[in-house]
């Protein structure tokens, strides 16, 4: 009797310890977001609109917020027809050398180190320009989107019953048709999840605009040749700066980043079972 | 002499290693209904599919010998399988009407992306023409542009039968296409084949030896790859000659 | 018929597929021919990646040999042949880090995955798993933000200073928390990132035990404790891929861990004590390695090490975990 009393407290010493542990799991979220919010929130009620259009020098970070999404723009702009044919690729050659080298490969790309990227862009897209630019930081952002909608895409594909494909190829389609006129749009649901959950990550990273936007907050931006700034490197210059006034700025800047990543990410969560980041 | 719809000569398939099936030779004439029954596993959906290339989506099929039809075999060189998909229409097991299409665009679909009509009148006429065909036009006149999960599971197939049909086929290949169908809407289906023996050569596929006799005008029986028998429905179900085909239709054996 | 060129080879139709024909080039399958550039574009992409930081870190090779690994001197100098350049400490560091990572993340993806497969009712399993993946895709730099404002305080007044005020006496908590930036504020951090890609893992595998499994355990009599201890050692090689690959991330943040570390070369088994990782290296460095003459080299050597290390344990964690889902599928 007294050896199943131990195997029972054994028990709820586990339930107990898995409890804590799973809390614990959690805590950090809840304390970022309340923190984001407490600290965030009042900076930018003080300084209201400003602060969302406003130059740096007046208290603002609009250049910031433009930059950001003018890179969101640029880099889905190059990365998602590359990342559609890669996707629609690996989908239907699964199984031949290059299929499987180019599934290898897009799993290592969405766990590679970011920084990287940053400094190969800057190295192949910033040195020869002789400048940091809006190009170079999307370009960097692109690499890191394209595997995100790659996968995605195949893996929506993939999802497809079996009998769909059977039945447009036997209606006398082309592959090529079959694809593009029937398949991708049948997954397009899955493909659109992709896309969103790439964007939210590309609107979050800093590492790959180390070196290649340069930055620019006093004023918007013009061109995409020329330096542009984003929230994210923006807040990690902020942070590092020694004056209170910049770290308040940092936490505004981070609300409005966290509700970037809100918007994009609860819409796609809820019209979605499980989402791989 | 007629013509044969579909002729095989000494048709072989096999998977990988494995021969599914071994050598078939079977003629079928035009404008009939012939029923392909068997056992489930006996190679009756895989020889189905060797009738349209369709067998090709499979990389692990291969298939020797040769399948004419209407005289031509569609495995010589120079043929393009797209071009045999596109004269004969396919029915599959599960209903299977492209759920992100409207019910007028599932019909409109091989059409529109094999270029086969010219205008938006031309499409619209052969679109309920072939919605008529399949006596579905009255249920889904007025919901054209409603999507095909609102059908039920008859509806559904005999929307994917007019799919098919707007095509304008010779031959219908139908994959067991009442296995996932209620009573009521396996008759409305059967009744529909019967009025499209007319115009088209039907090939159905089917376990279930009972709905061979009642609507079929041939039938083979396929027992592990094999042709056991074929010949005259009333034939088939009065006088077998094989041992086997006579256990089968007797249901001894499954 | 003509022969196709040894180029065109590779879009020739494979025997029983579809063909389209293409003037006299027949059989051509023109997705292929689509999409292939893409491909070649990602797989060169790729190659040149490497190249870029192989051929940029050579000259650091030449000078100092594979020594620049394993040398802990950081030393810059107006004078070129002053200069040298050694990544010890900050492989150290970001090993180390990674490590405190790895112990952090693991009881709590297992615990989690537990949790939310076999106790959480239907919807707490879907707050949890939005929960985790909230995590996994939370703007890296918030992570820094709260790590360098509130998570480092916390830890020095809380942690590092009653640990270093009794145990100073054992080696790792011997060096004194002065700015609470060290290895340990980043390797709790990092543990907190890392924590729902393991989970993600994990929970997958978890849920994927046959159903019978987790039968058979309970119908011997068992304890849950004891059933979930069986379970966990069946999922034991999809807890190990799991792991790897979660060091795989840690190894490679960047912002947030260069927020709270400290940045300092640094060689020291105290968790207390500042430090570098290879990455907050780059971060911090690389803008002003172009005054040097033989800096810049050393920090793609830094790169290339990174690279190498990420690739090794991508290939490795994601090789593991295809296998034992194959053996599980079966």
């Amino acid at each position: 009797m007294s050896r199943y009393k131990t195997r029972k407290g054994k028990e709820v010493v586990f339930l107990v310890a898995m409890a804590i542990l799973t809390f614990v799991g959690i805590l950090p979220l809840f304390h970022i977001i309340v923190t984001v919010f407490t600290e965030g929130l009042p900076v930018i009620a003080e300084r209201g609109f400003t602060f969302l259009t406003g130059t740096l020098s007046n208290g603002g970070i609009g250049p910031a917020i433009a930059g950001t999404f003018i890179l969101m723009f640029l880099s889905s702009l190059i990365g998602l027809p590359v990342a559609l044919l890669v996707g629609i690729y690996a989908y239907e050659y699964p199984n031949s050398l290059i299929g499987r080298w180019t599934k290898t490969l897009l799993q290592i790309m969405l766990e590679f180190p970011t920084i990287l990227v940053g400094v190969f862009v800057m190295n192949i897209v910033a040195i020869p320009m002789g400048t940091y630019s809006g190009f170079a930081g999307a370009f960097a952002l692109a690499v890191i989107l394209m595997p995100y909608v790659a996968v995605y895409t195949q893996e929506a594909m993939r999802q497809i019953p079996f009998t769909y494909r059977e039945a447009s190829f036997g209606l006398g389609l082309s592959r090529i048709k079959i694809i593009s006129r029937i398949l991708v749009p049948l997954s397009k649901r899955g493909i659109l999840t992709g896309v969103l959950i790439g964007m939210a990550k590309v609107a979050g990273e800093t590492a790959p605009l180390l070196f290649t936007v340069g930055g620019l907050y006093q004023s918007y931006p013009t061109s995409i040749t020329k330096p542009i700034g984003a929230i994210p490197l923006l807040i990690y210059t902020l942070i590092q700066s020694p004056s209170n006034a910049d770290h308040a700025m940092a936490w505004g800047a981070s609300l409005v980043l966290l509700l970037i990543f809100l918007l994009i990410f609860i819409p796609v969560r809820a019209s979605l079972k499980e989402v791989r980041l | 002499m007629s013509k044969y719809a579909i002729e095989t000569k000494n048709l072989k398939i096999y998977y990988a290693d494995n021969e599914i099936i071994k050598g078939i030779n079977l003629k079928i004439p035009e404008n009939t209904i012939f029923a392909l029954m068997g056992p489930s596993g006996c190679g009756k959906s895989t020889l189905l599919r060797a009738f349209n290339r369709l067998l090709e989506l499979n990389k692990d099929a291969r298939i020797e010998g040769e399948v004419l039809i209407f005289g031509k075999n569609i495995y010589a060189d120079d043929v393009n399988p797209i071009s045999i998909r596109r004269e004969i229409g396919m029915v599959f097991q599960y209903p299977n009407p492209f759920p992100h299409l409207a019910i007028y665009d599932n019909v409109a679909i091989g059409l529109k992306l094999n270029h086969l009509v010219r205008n938006k009148e031309e499409m619209d006429k052969r679109v309920r023409w072939a919605l008529e065909k399949s006596s579905l036009w009255d249920e889904v006149k007025d919901r054209l542009r409603e999507y095909p999960a609102s059908l039920s599971g008859g509806q559904k197939q005999r929307l994917v039968i007019a799919r098919a049909l707007a095509l304008k086929p010779k031959i219908l290949l139908m994959d067991e296409p009442t296995a996932n169908i209620d009573p009521l809407g396996t008759k409305n289906i059967e009744k529909l084949l019967f009025e499209l023996k007319r115009d088209y050569t039907i090939i159905l596929v089917t376990h279930e030896p009972a709905q061979a006799a009642r609507i079929s005008d041939y039938v083979g029986f396929l027992y592990l790859g094999k042709l056991i028998e074929v010949g005259l429905t009333k034939d088939i179900f009065e006088k077998p000659k094989s041992e086997l085909t006579e256990k089968y239709v007797t249901g001894v054996l499954v | 018929m003509p022969l196709f060129p040894f180029f065109l080879r590779y879009f020739r139709r494979k025997k029983n597929e579809d063909t389209l024909h293409f003037k006299n080039i027949k059989r051509i399958d023109t997705l292929k021919v689509i999409t292939s550039p893409a491909i070649i574009f990602v797989l060169l992409l790729f190659v040149w990646m490497l190249t870029v930081y192989f051929y940029n870190a050579l000259p650091a090779f030449i000078r100092e040999g594979l020594e620049v690994y394993f040398r802990n001197t950081w030393q810059a100098a107006e004078e070129a042949s002053k200069e040298y350049y050694g990544l010890a400490a900050p492989i150290w560091g970001t090993i180390y880090t990674s490590i405190i990572a790895i112990l952090i993340a693991l009881p709590i993806s297992i615990a989690d995955s537990v949790f939310v497969v076999d106790y959480a009712p239907k919807k707490v399993k879907n707050f949890f798993i939005i929960i985790s993946d909230m995590m996994a895709g939370l703007p890296t730099i918030i992570y820094g933000i709260w790590g360098a404002f509130v998570l480092v305080p916390f830890l020095q007044k809380y942690v590092m200073m009653p640990l270093y005020k009794h145990l100073s006496f054992i080696p790792i908590f011997s060096s004194p928390p002065i700015t609470g930036y060290s290895y340990f504020s980043a390797g709790i951090l990092l543990g907190i990132m890392v924590t729902p890609f393991a989970s993600a893992i994990i929970r997958e595998a978890y849920q994927m035990v046959p159903f019978t499994y987790r039968e058979a355990t309970l119908s011997l009599g068992l304890t849950r404790y004891e059933a979930t201890k069986i379970l966990l050692g069946y999922i034991k090689p999809a807890i190990f891929s799991g792991a790897i690959l979660a060091f795989g991330r840690a190894v490679g943040e960047t912002v947030a861990v260069s927020l709270v570390i400290g940045n300092t070369f640094n060689l020291s088994i105290g968790l207390f004590a500042p430090g570098y990782t290879i990455s907050s290296l780059i971060a911090n460095q690389f803008g002003n390695a172009f005054i040097y003459k033989h800096m810049l080299p050393a920090l793609y050597a830094g790169g290339l090490a990174l690279f190498i290390i990420g690739l090794i344990v991508n290939v490795v964690g994601l090789y593991l975990l295809k296998r034992w889902q194959k053996n599980v599928e079966i």
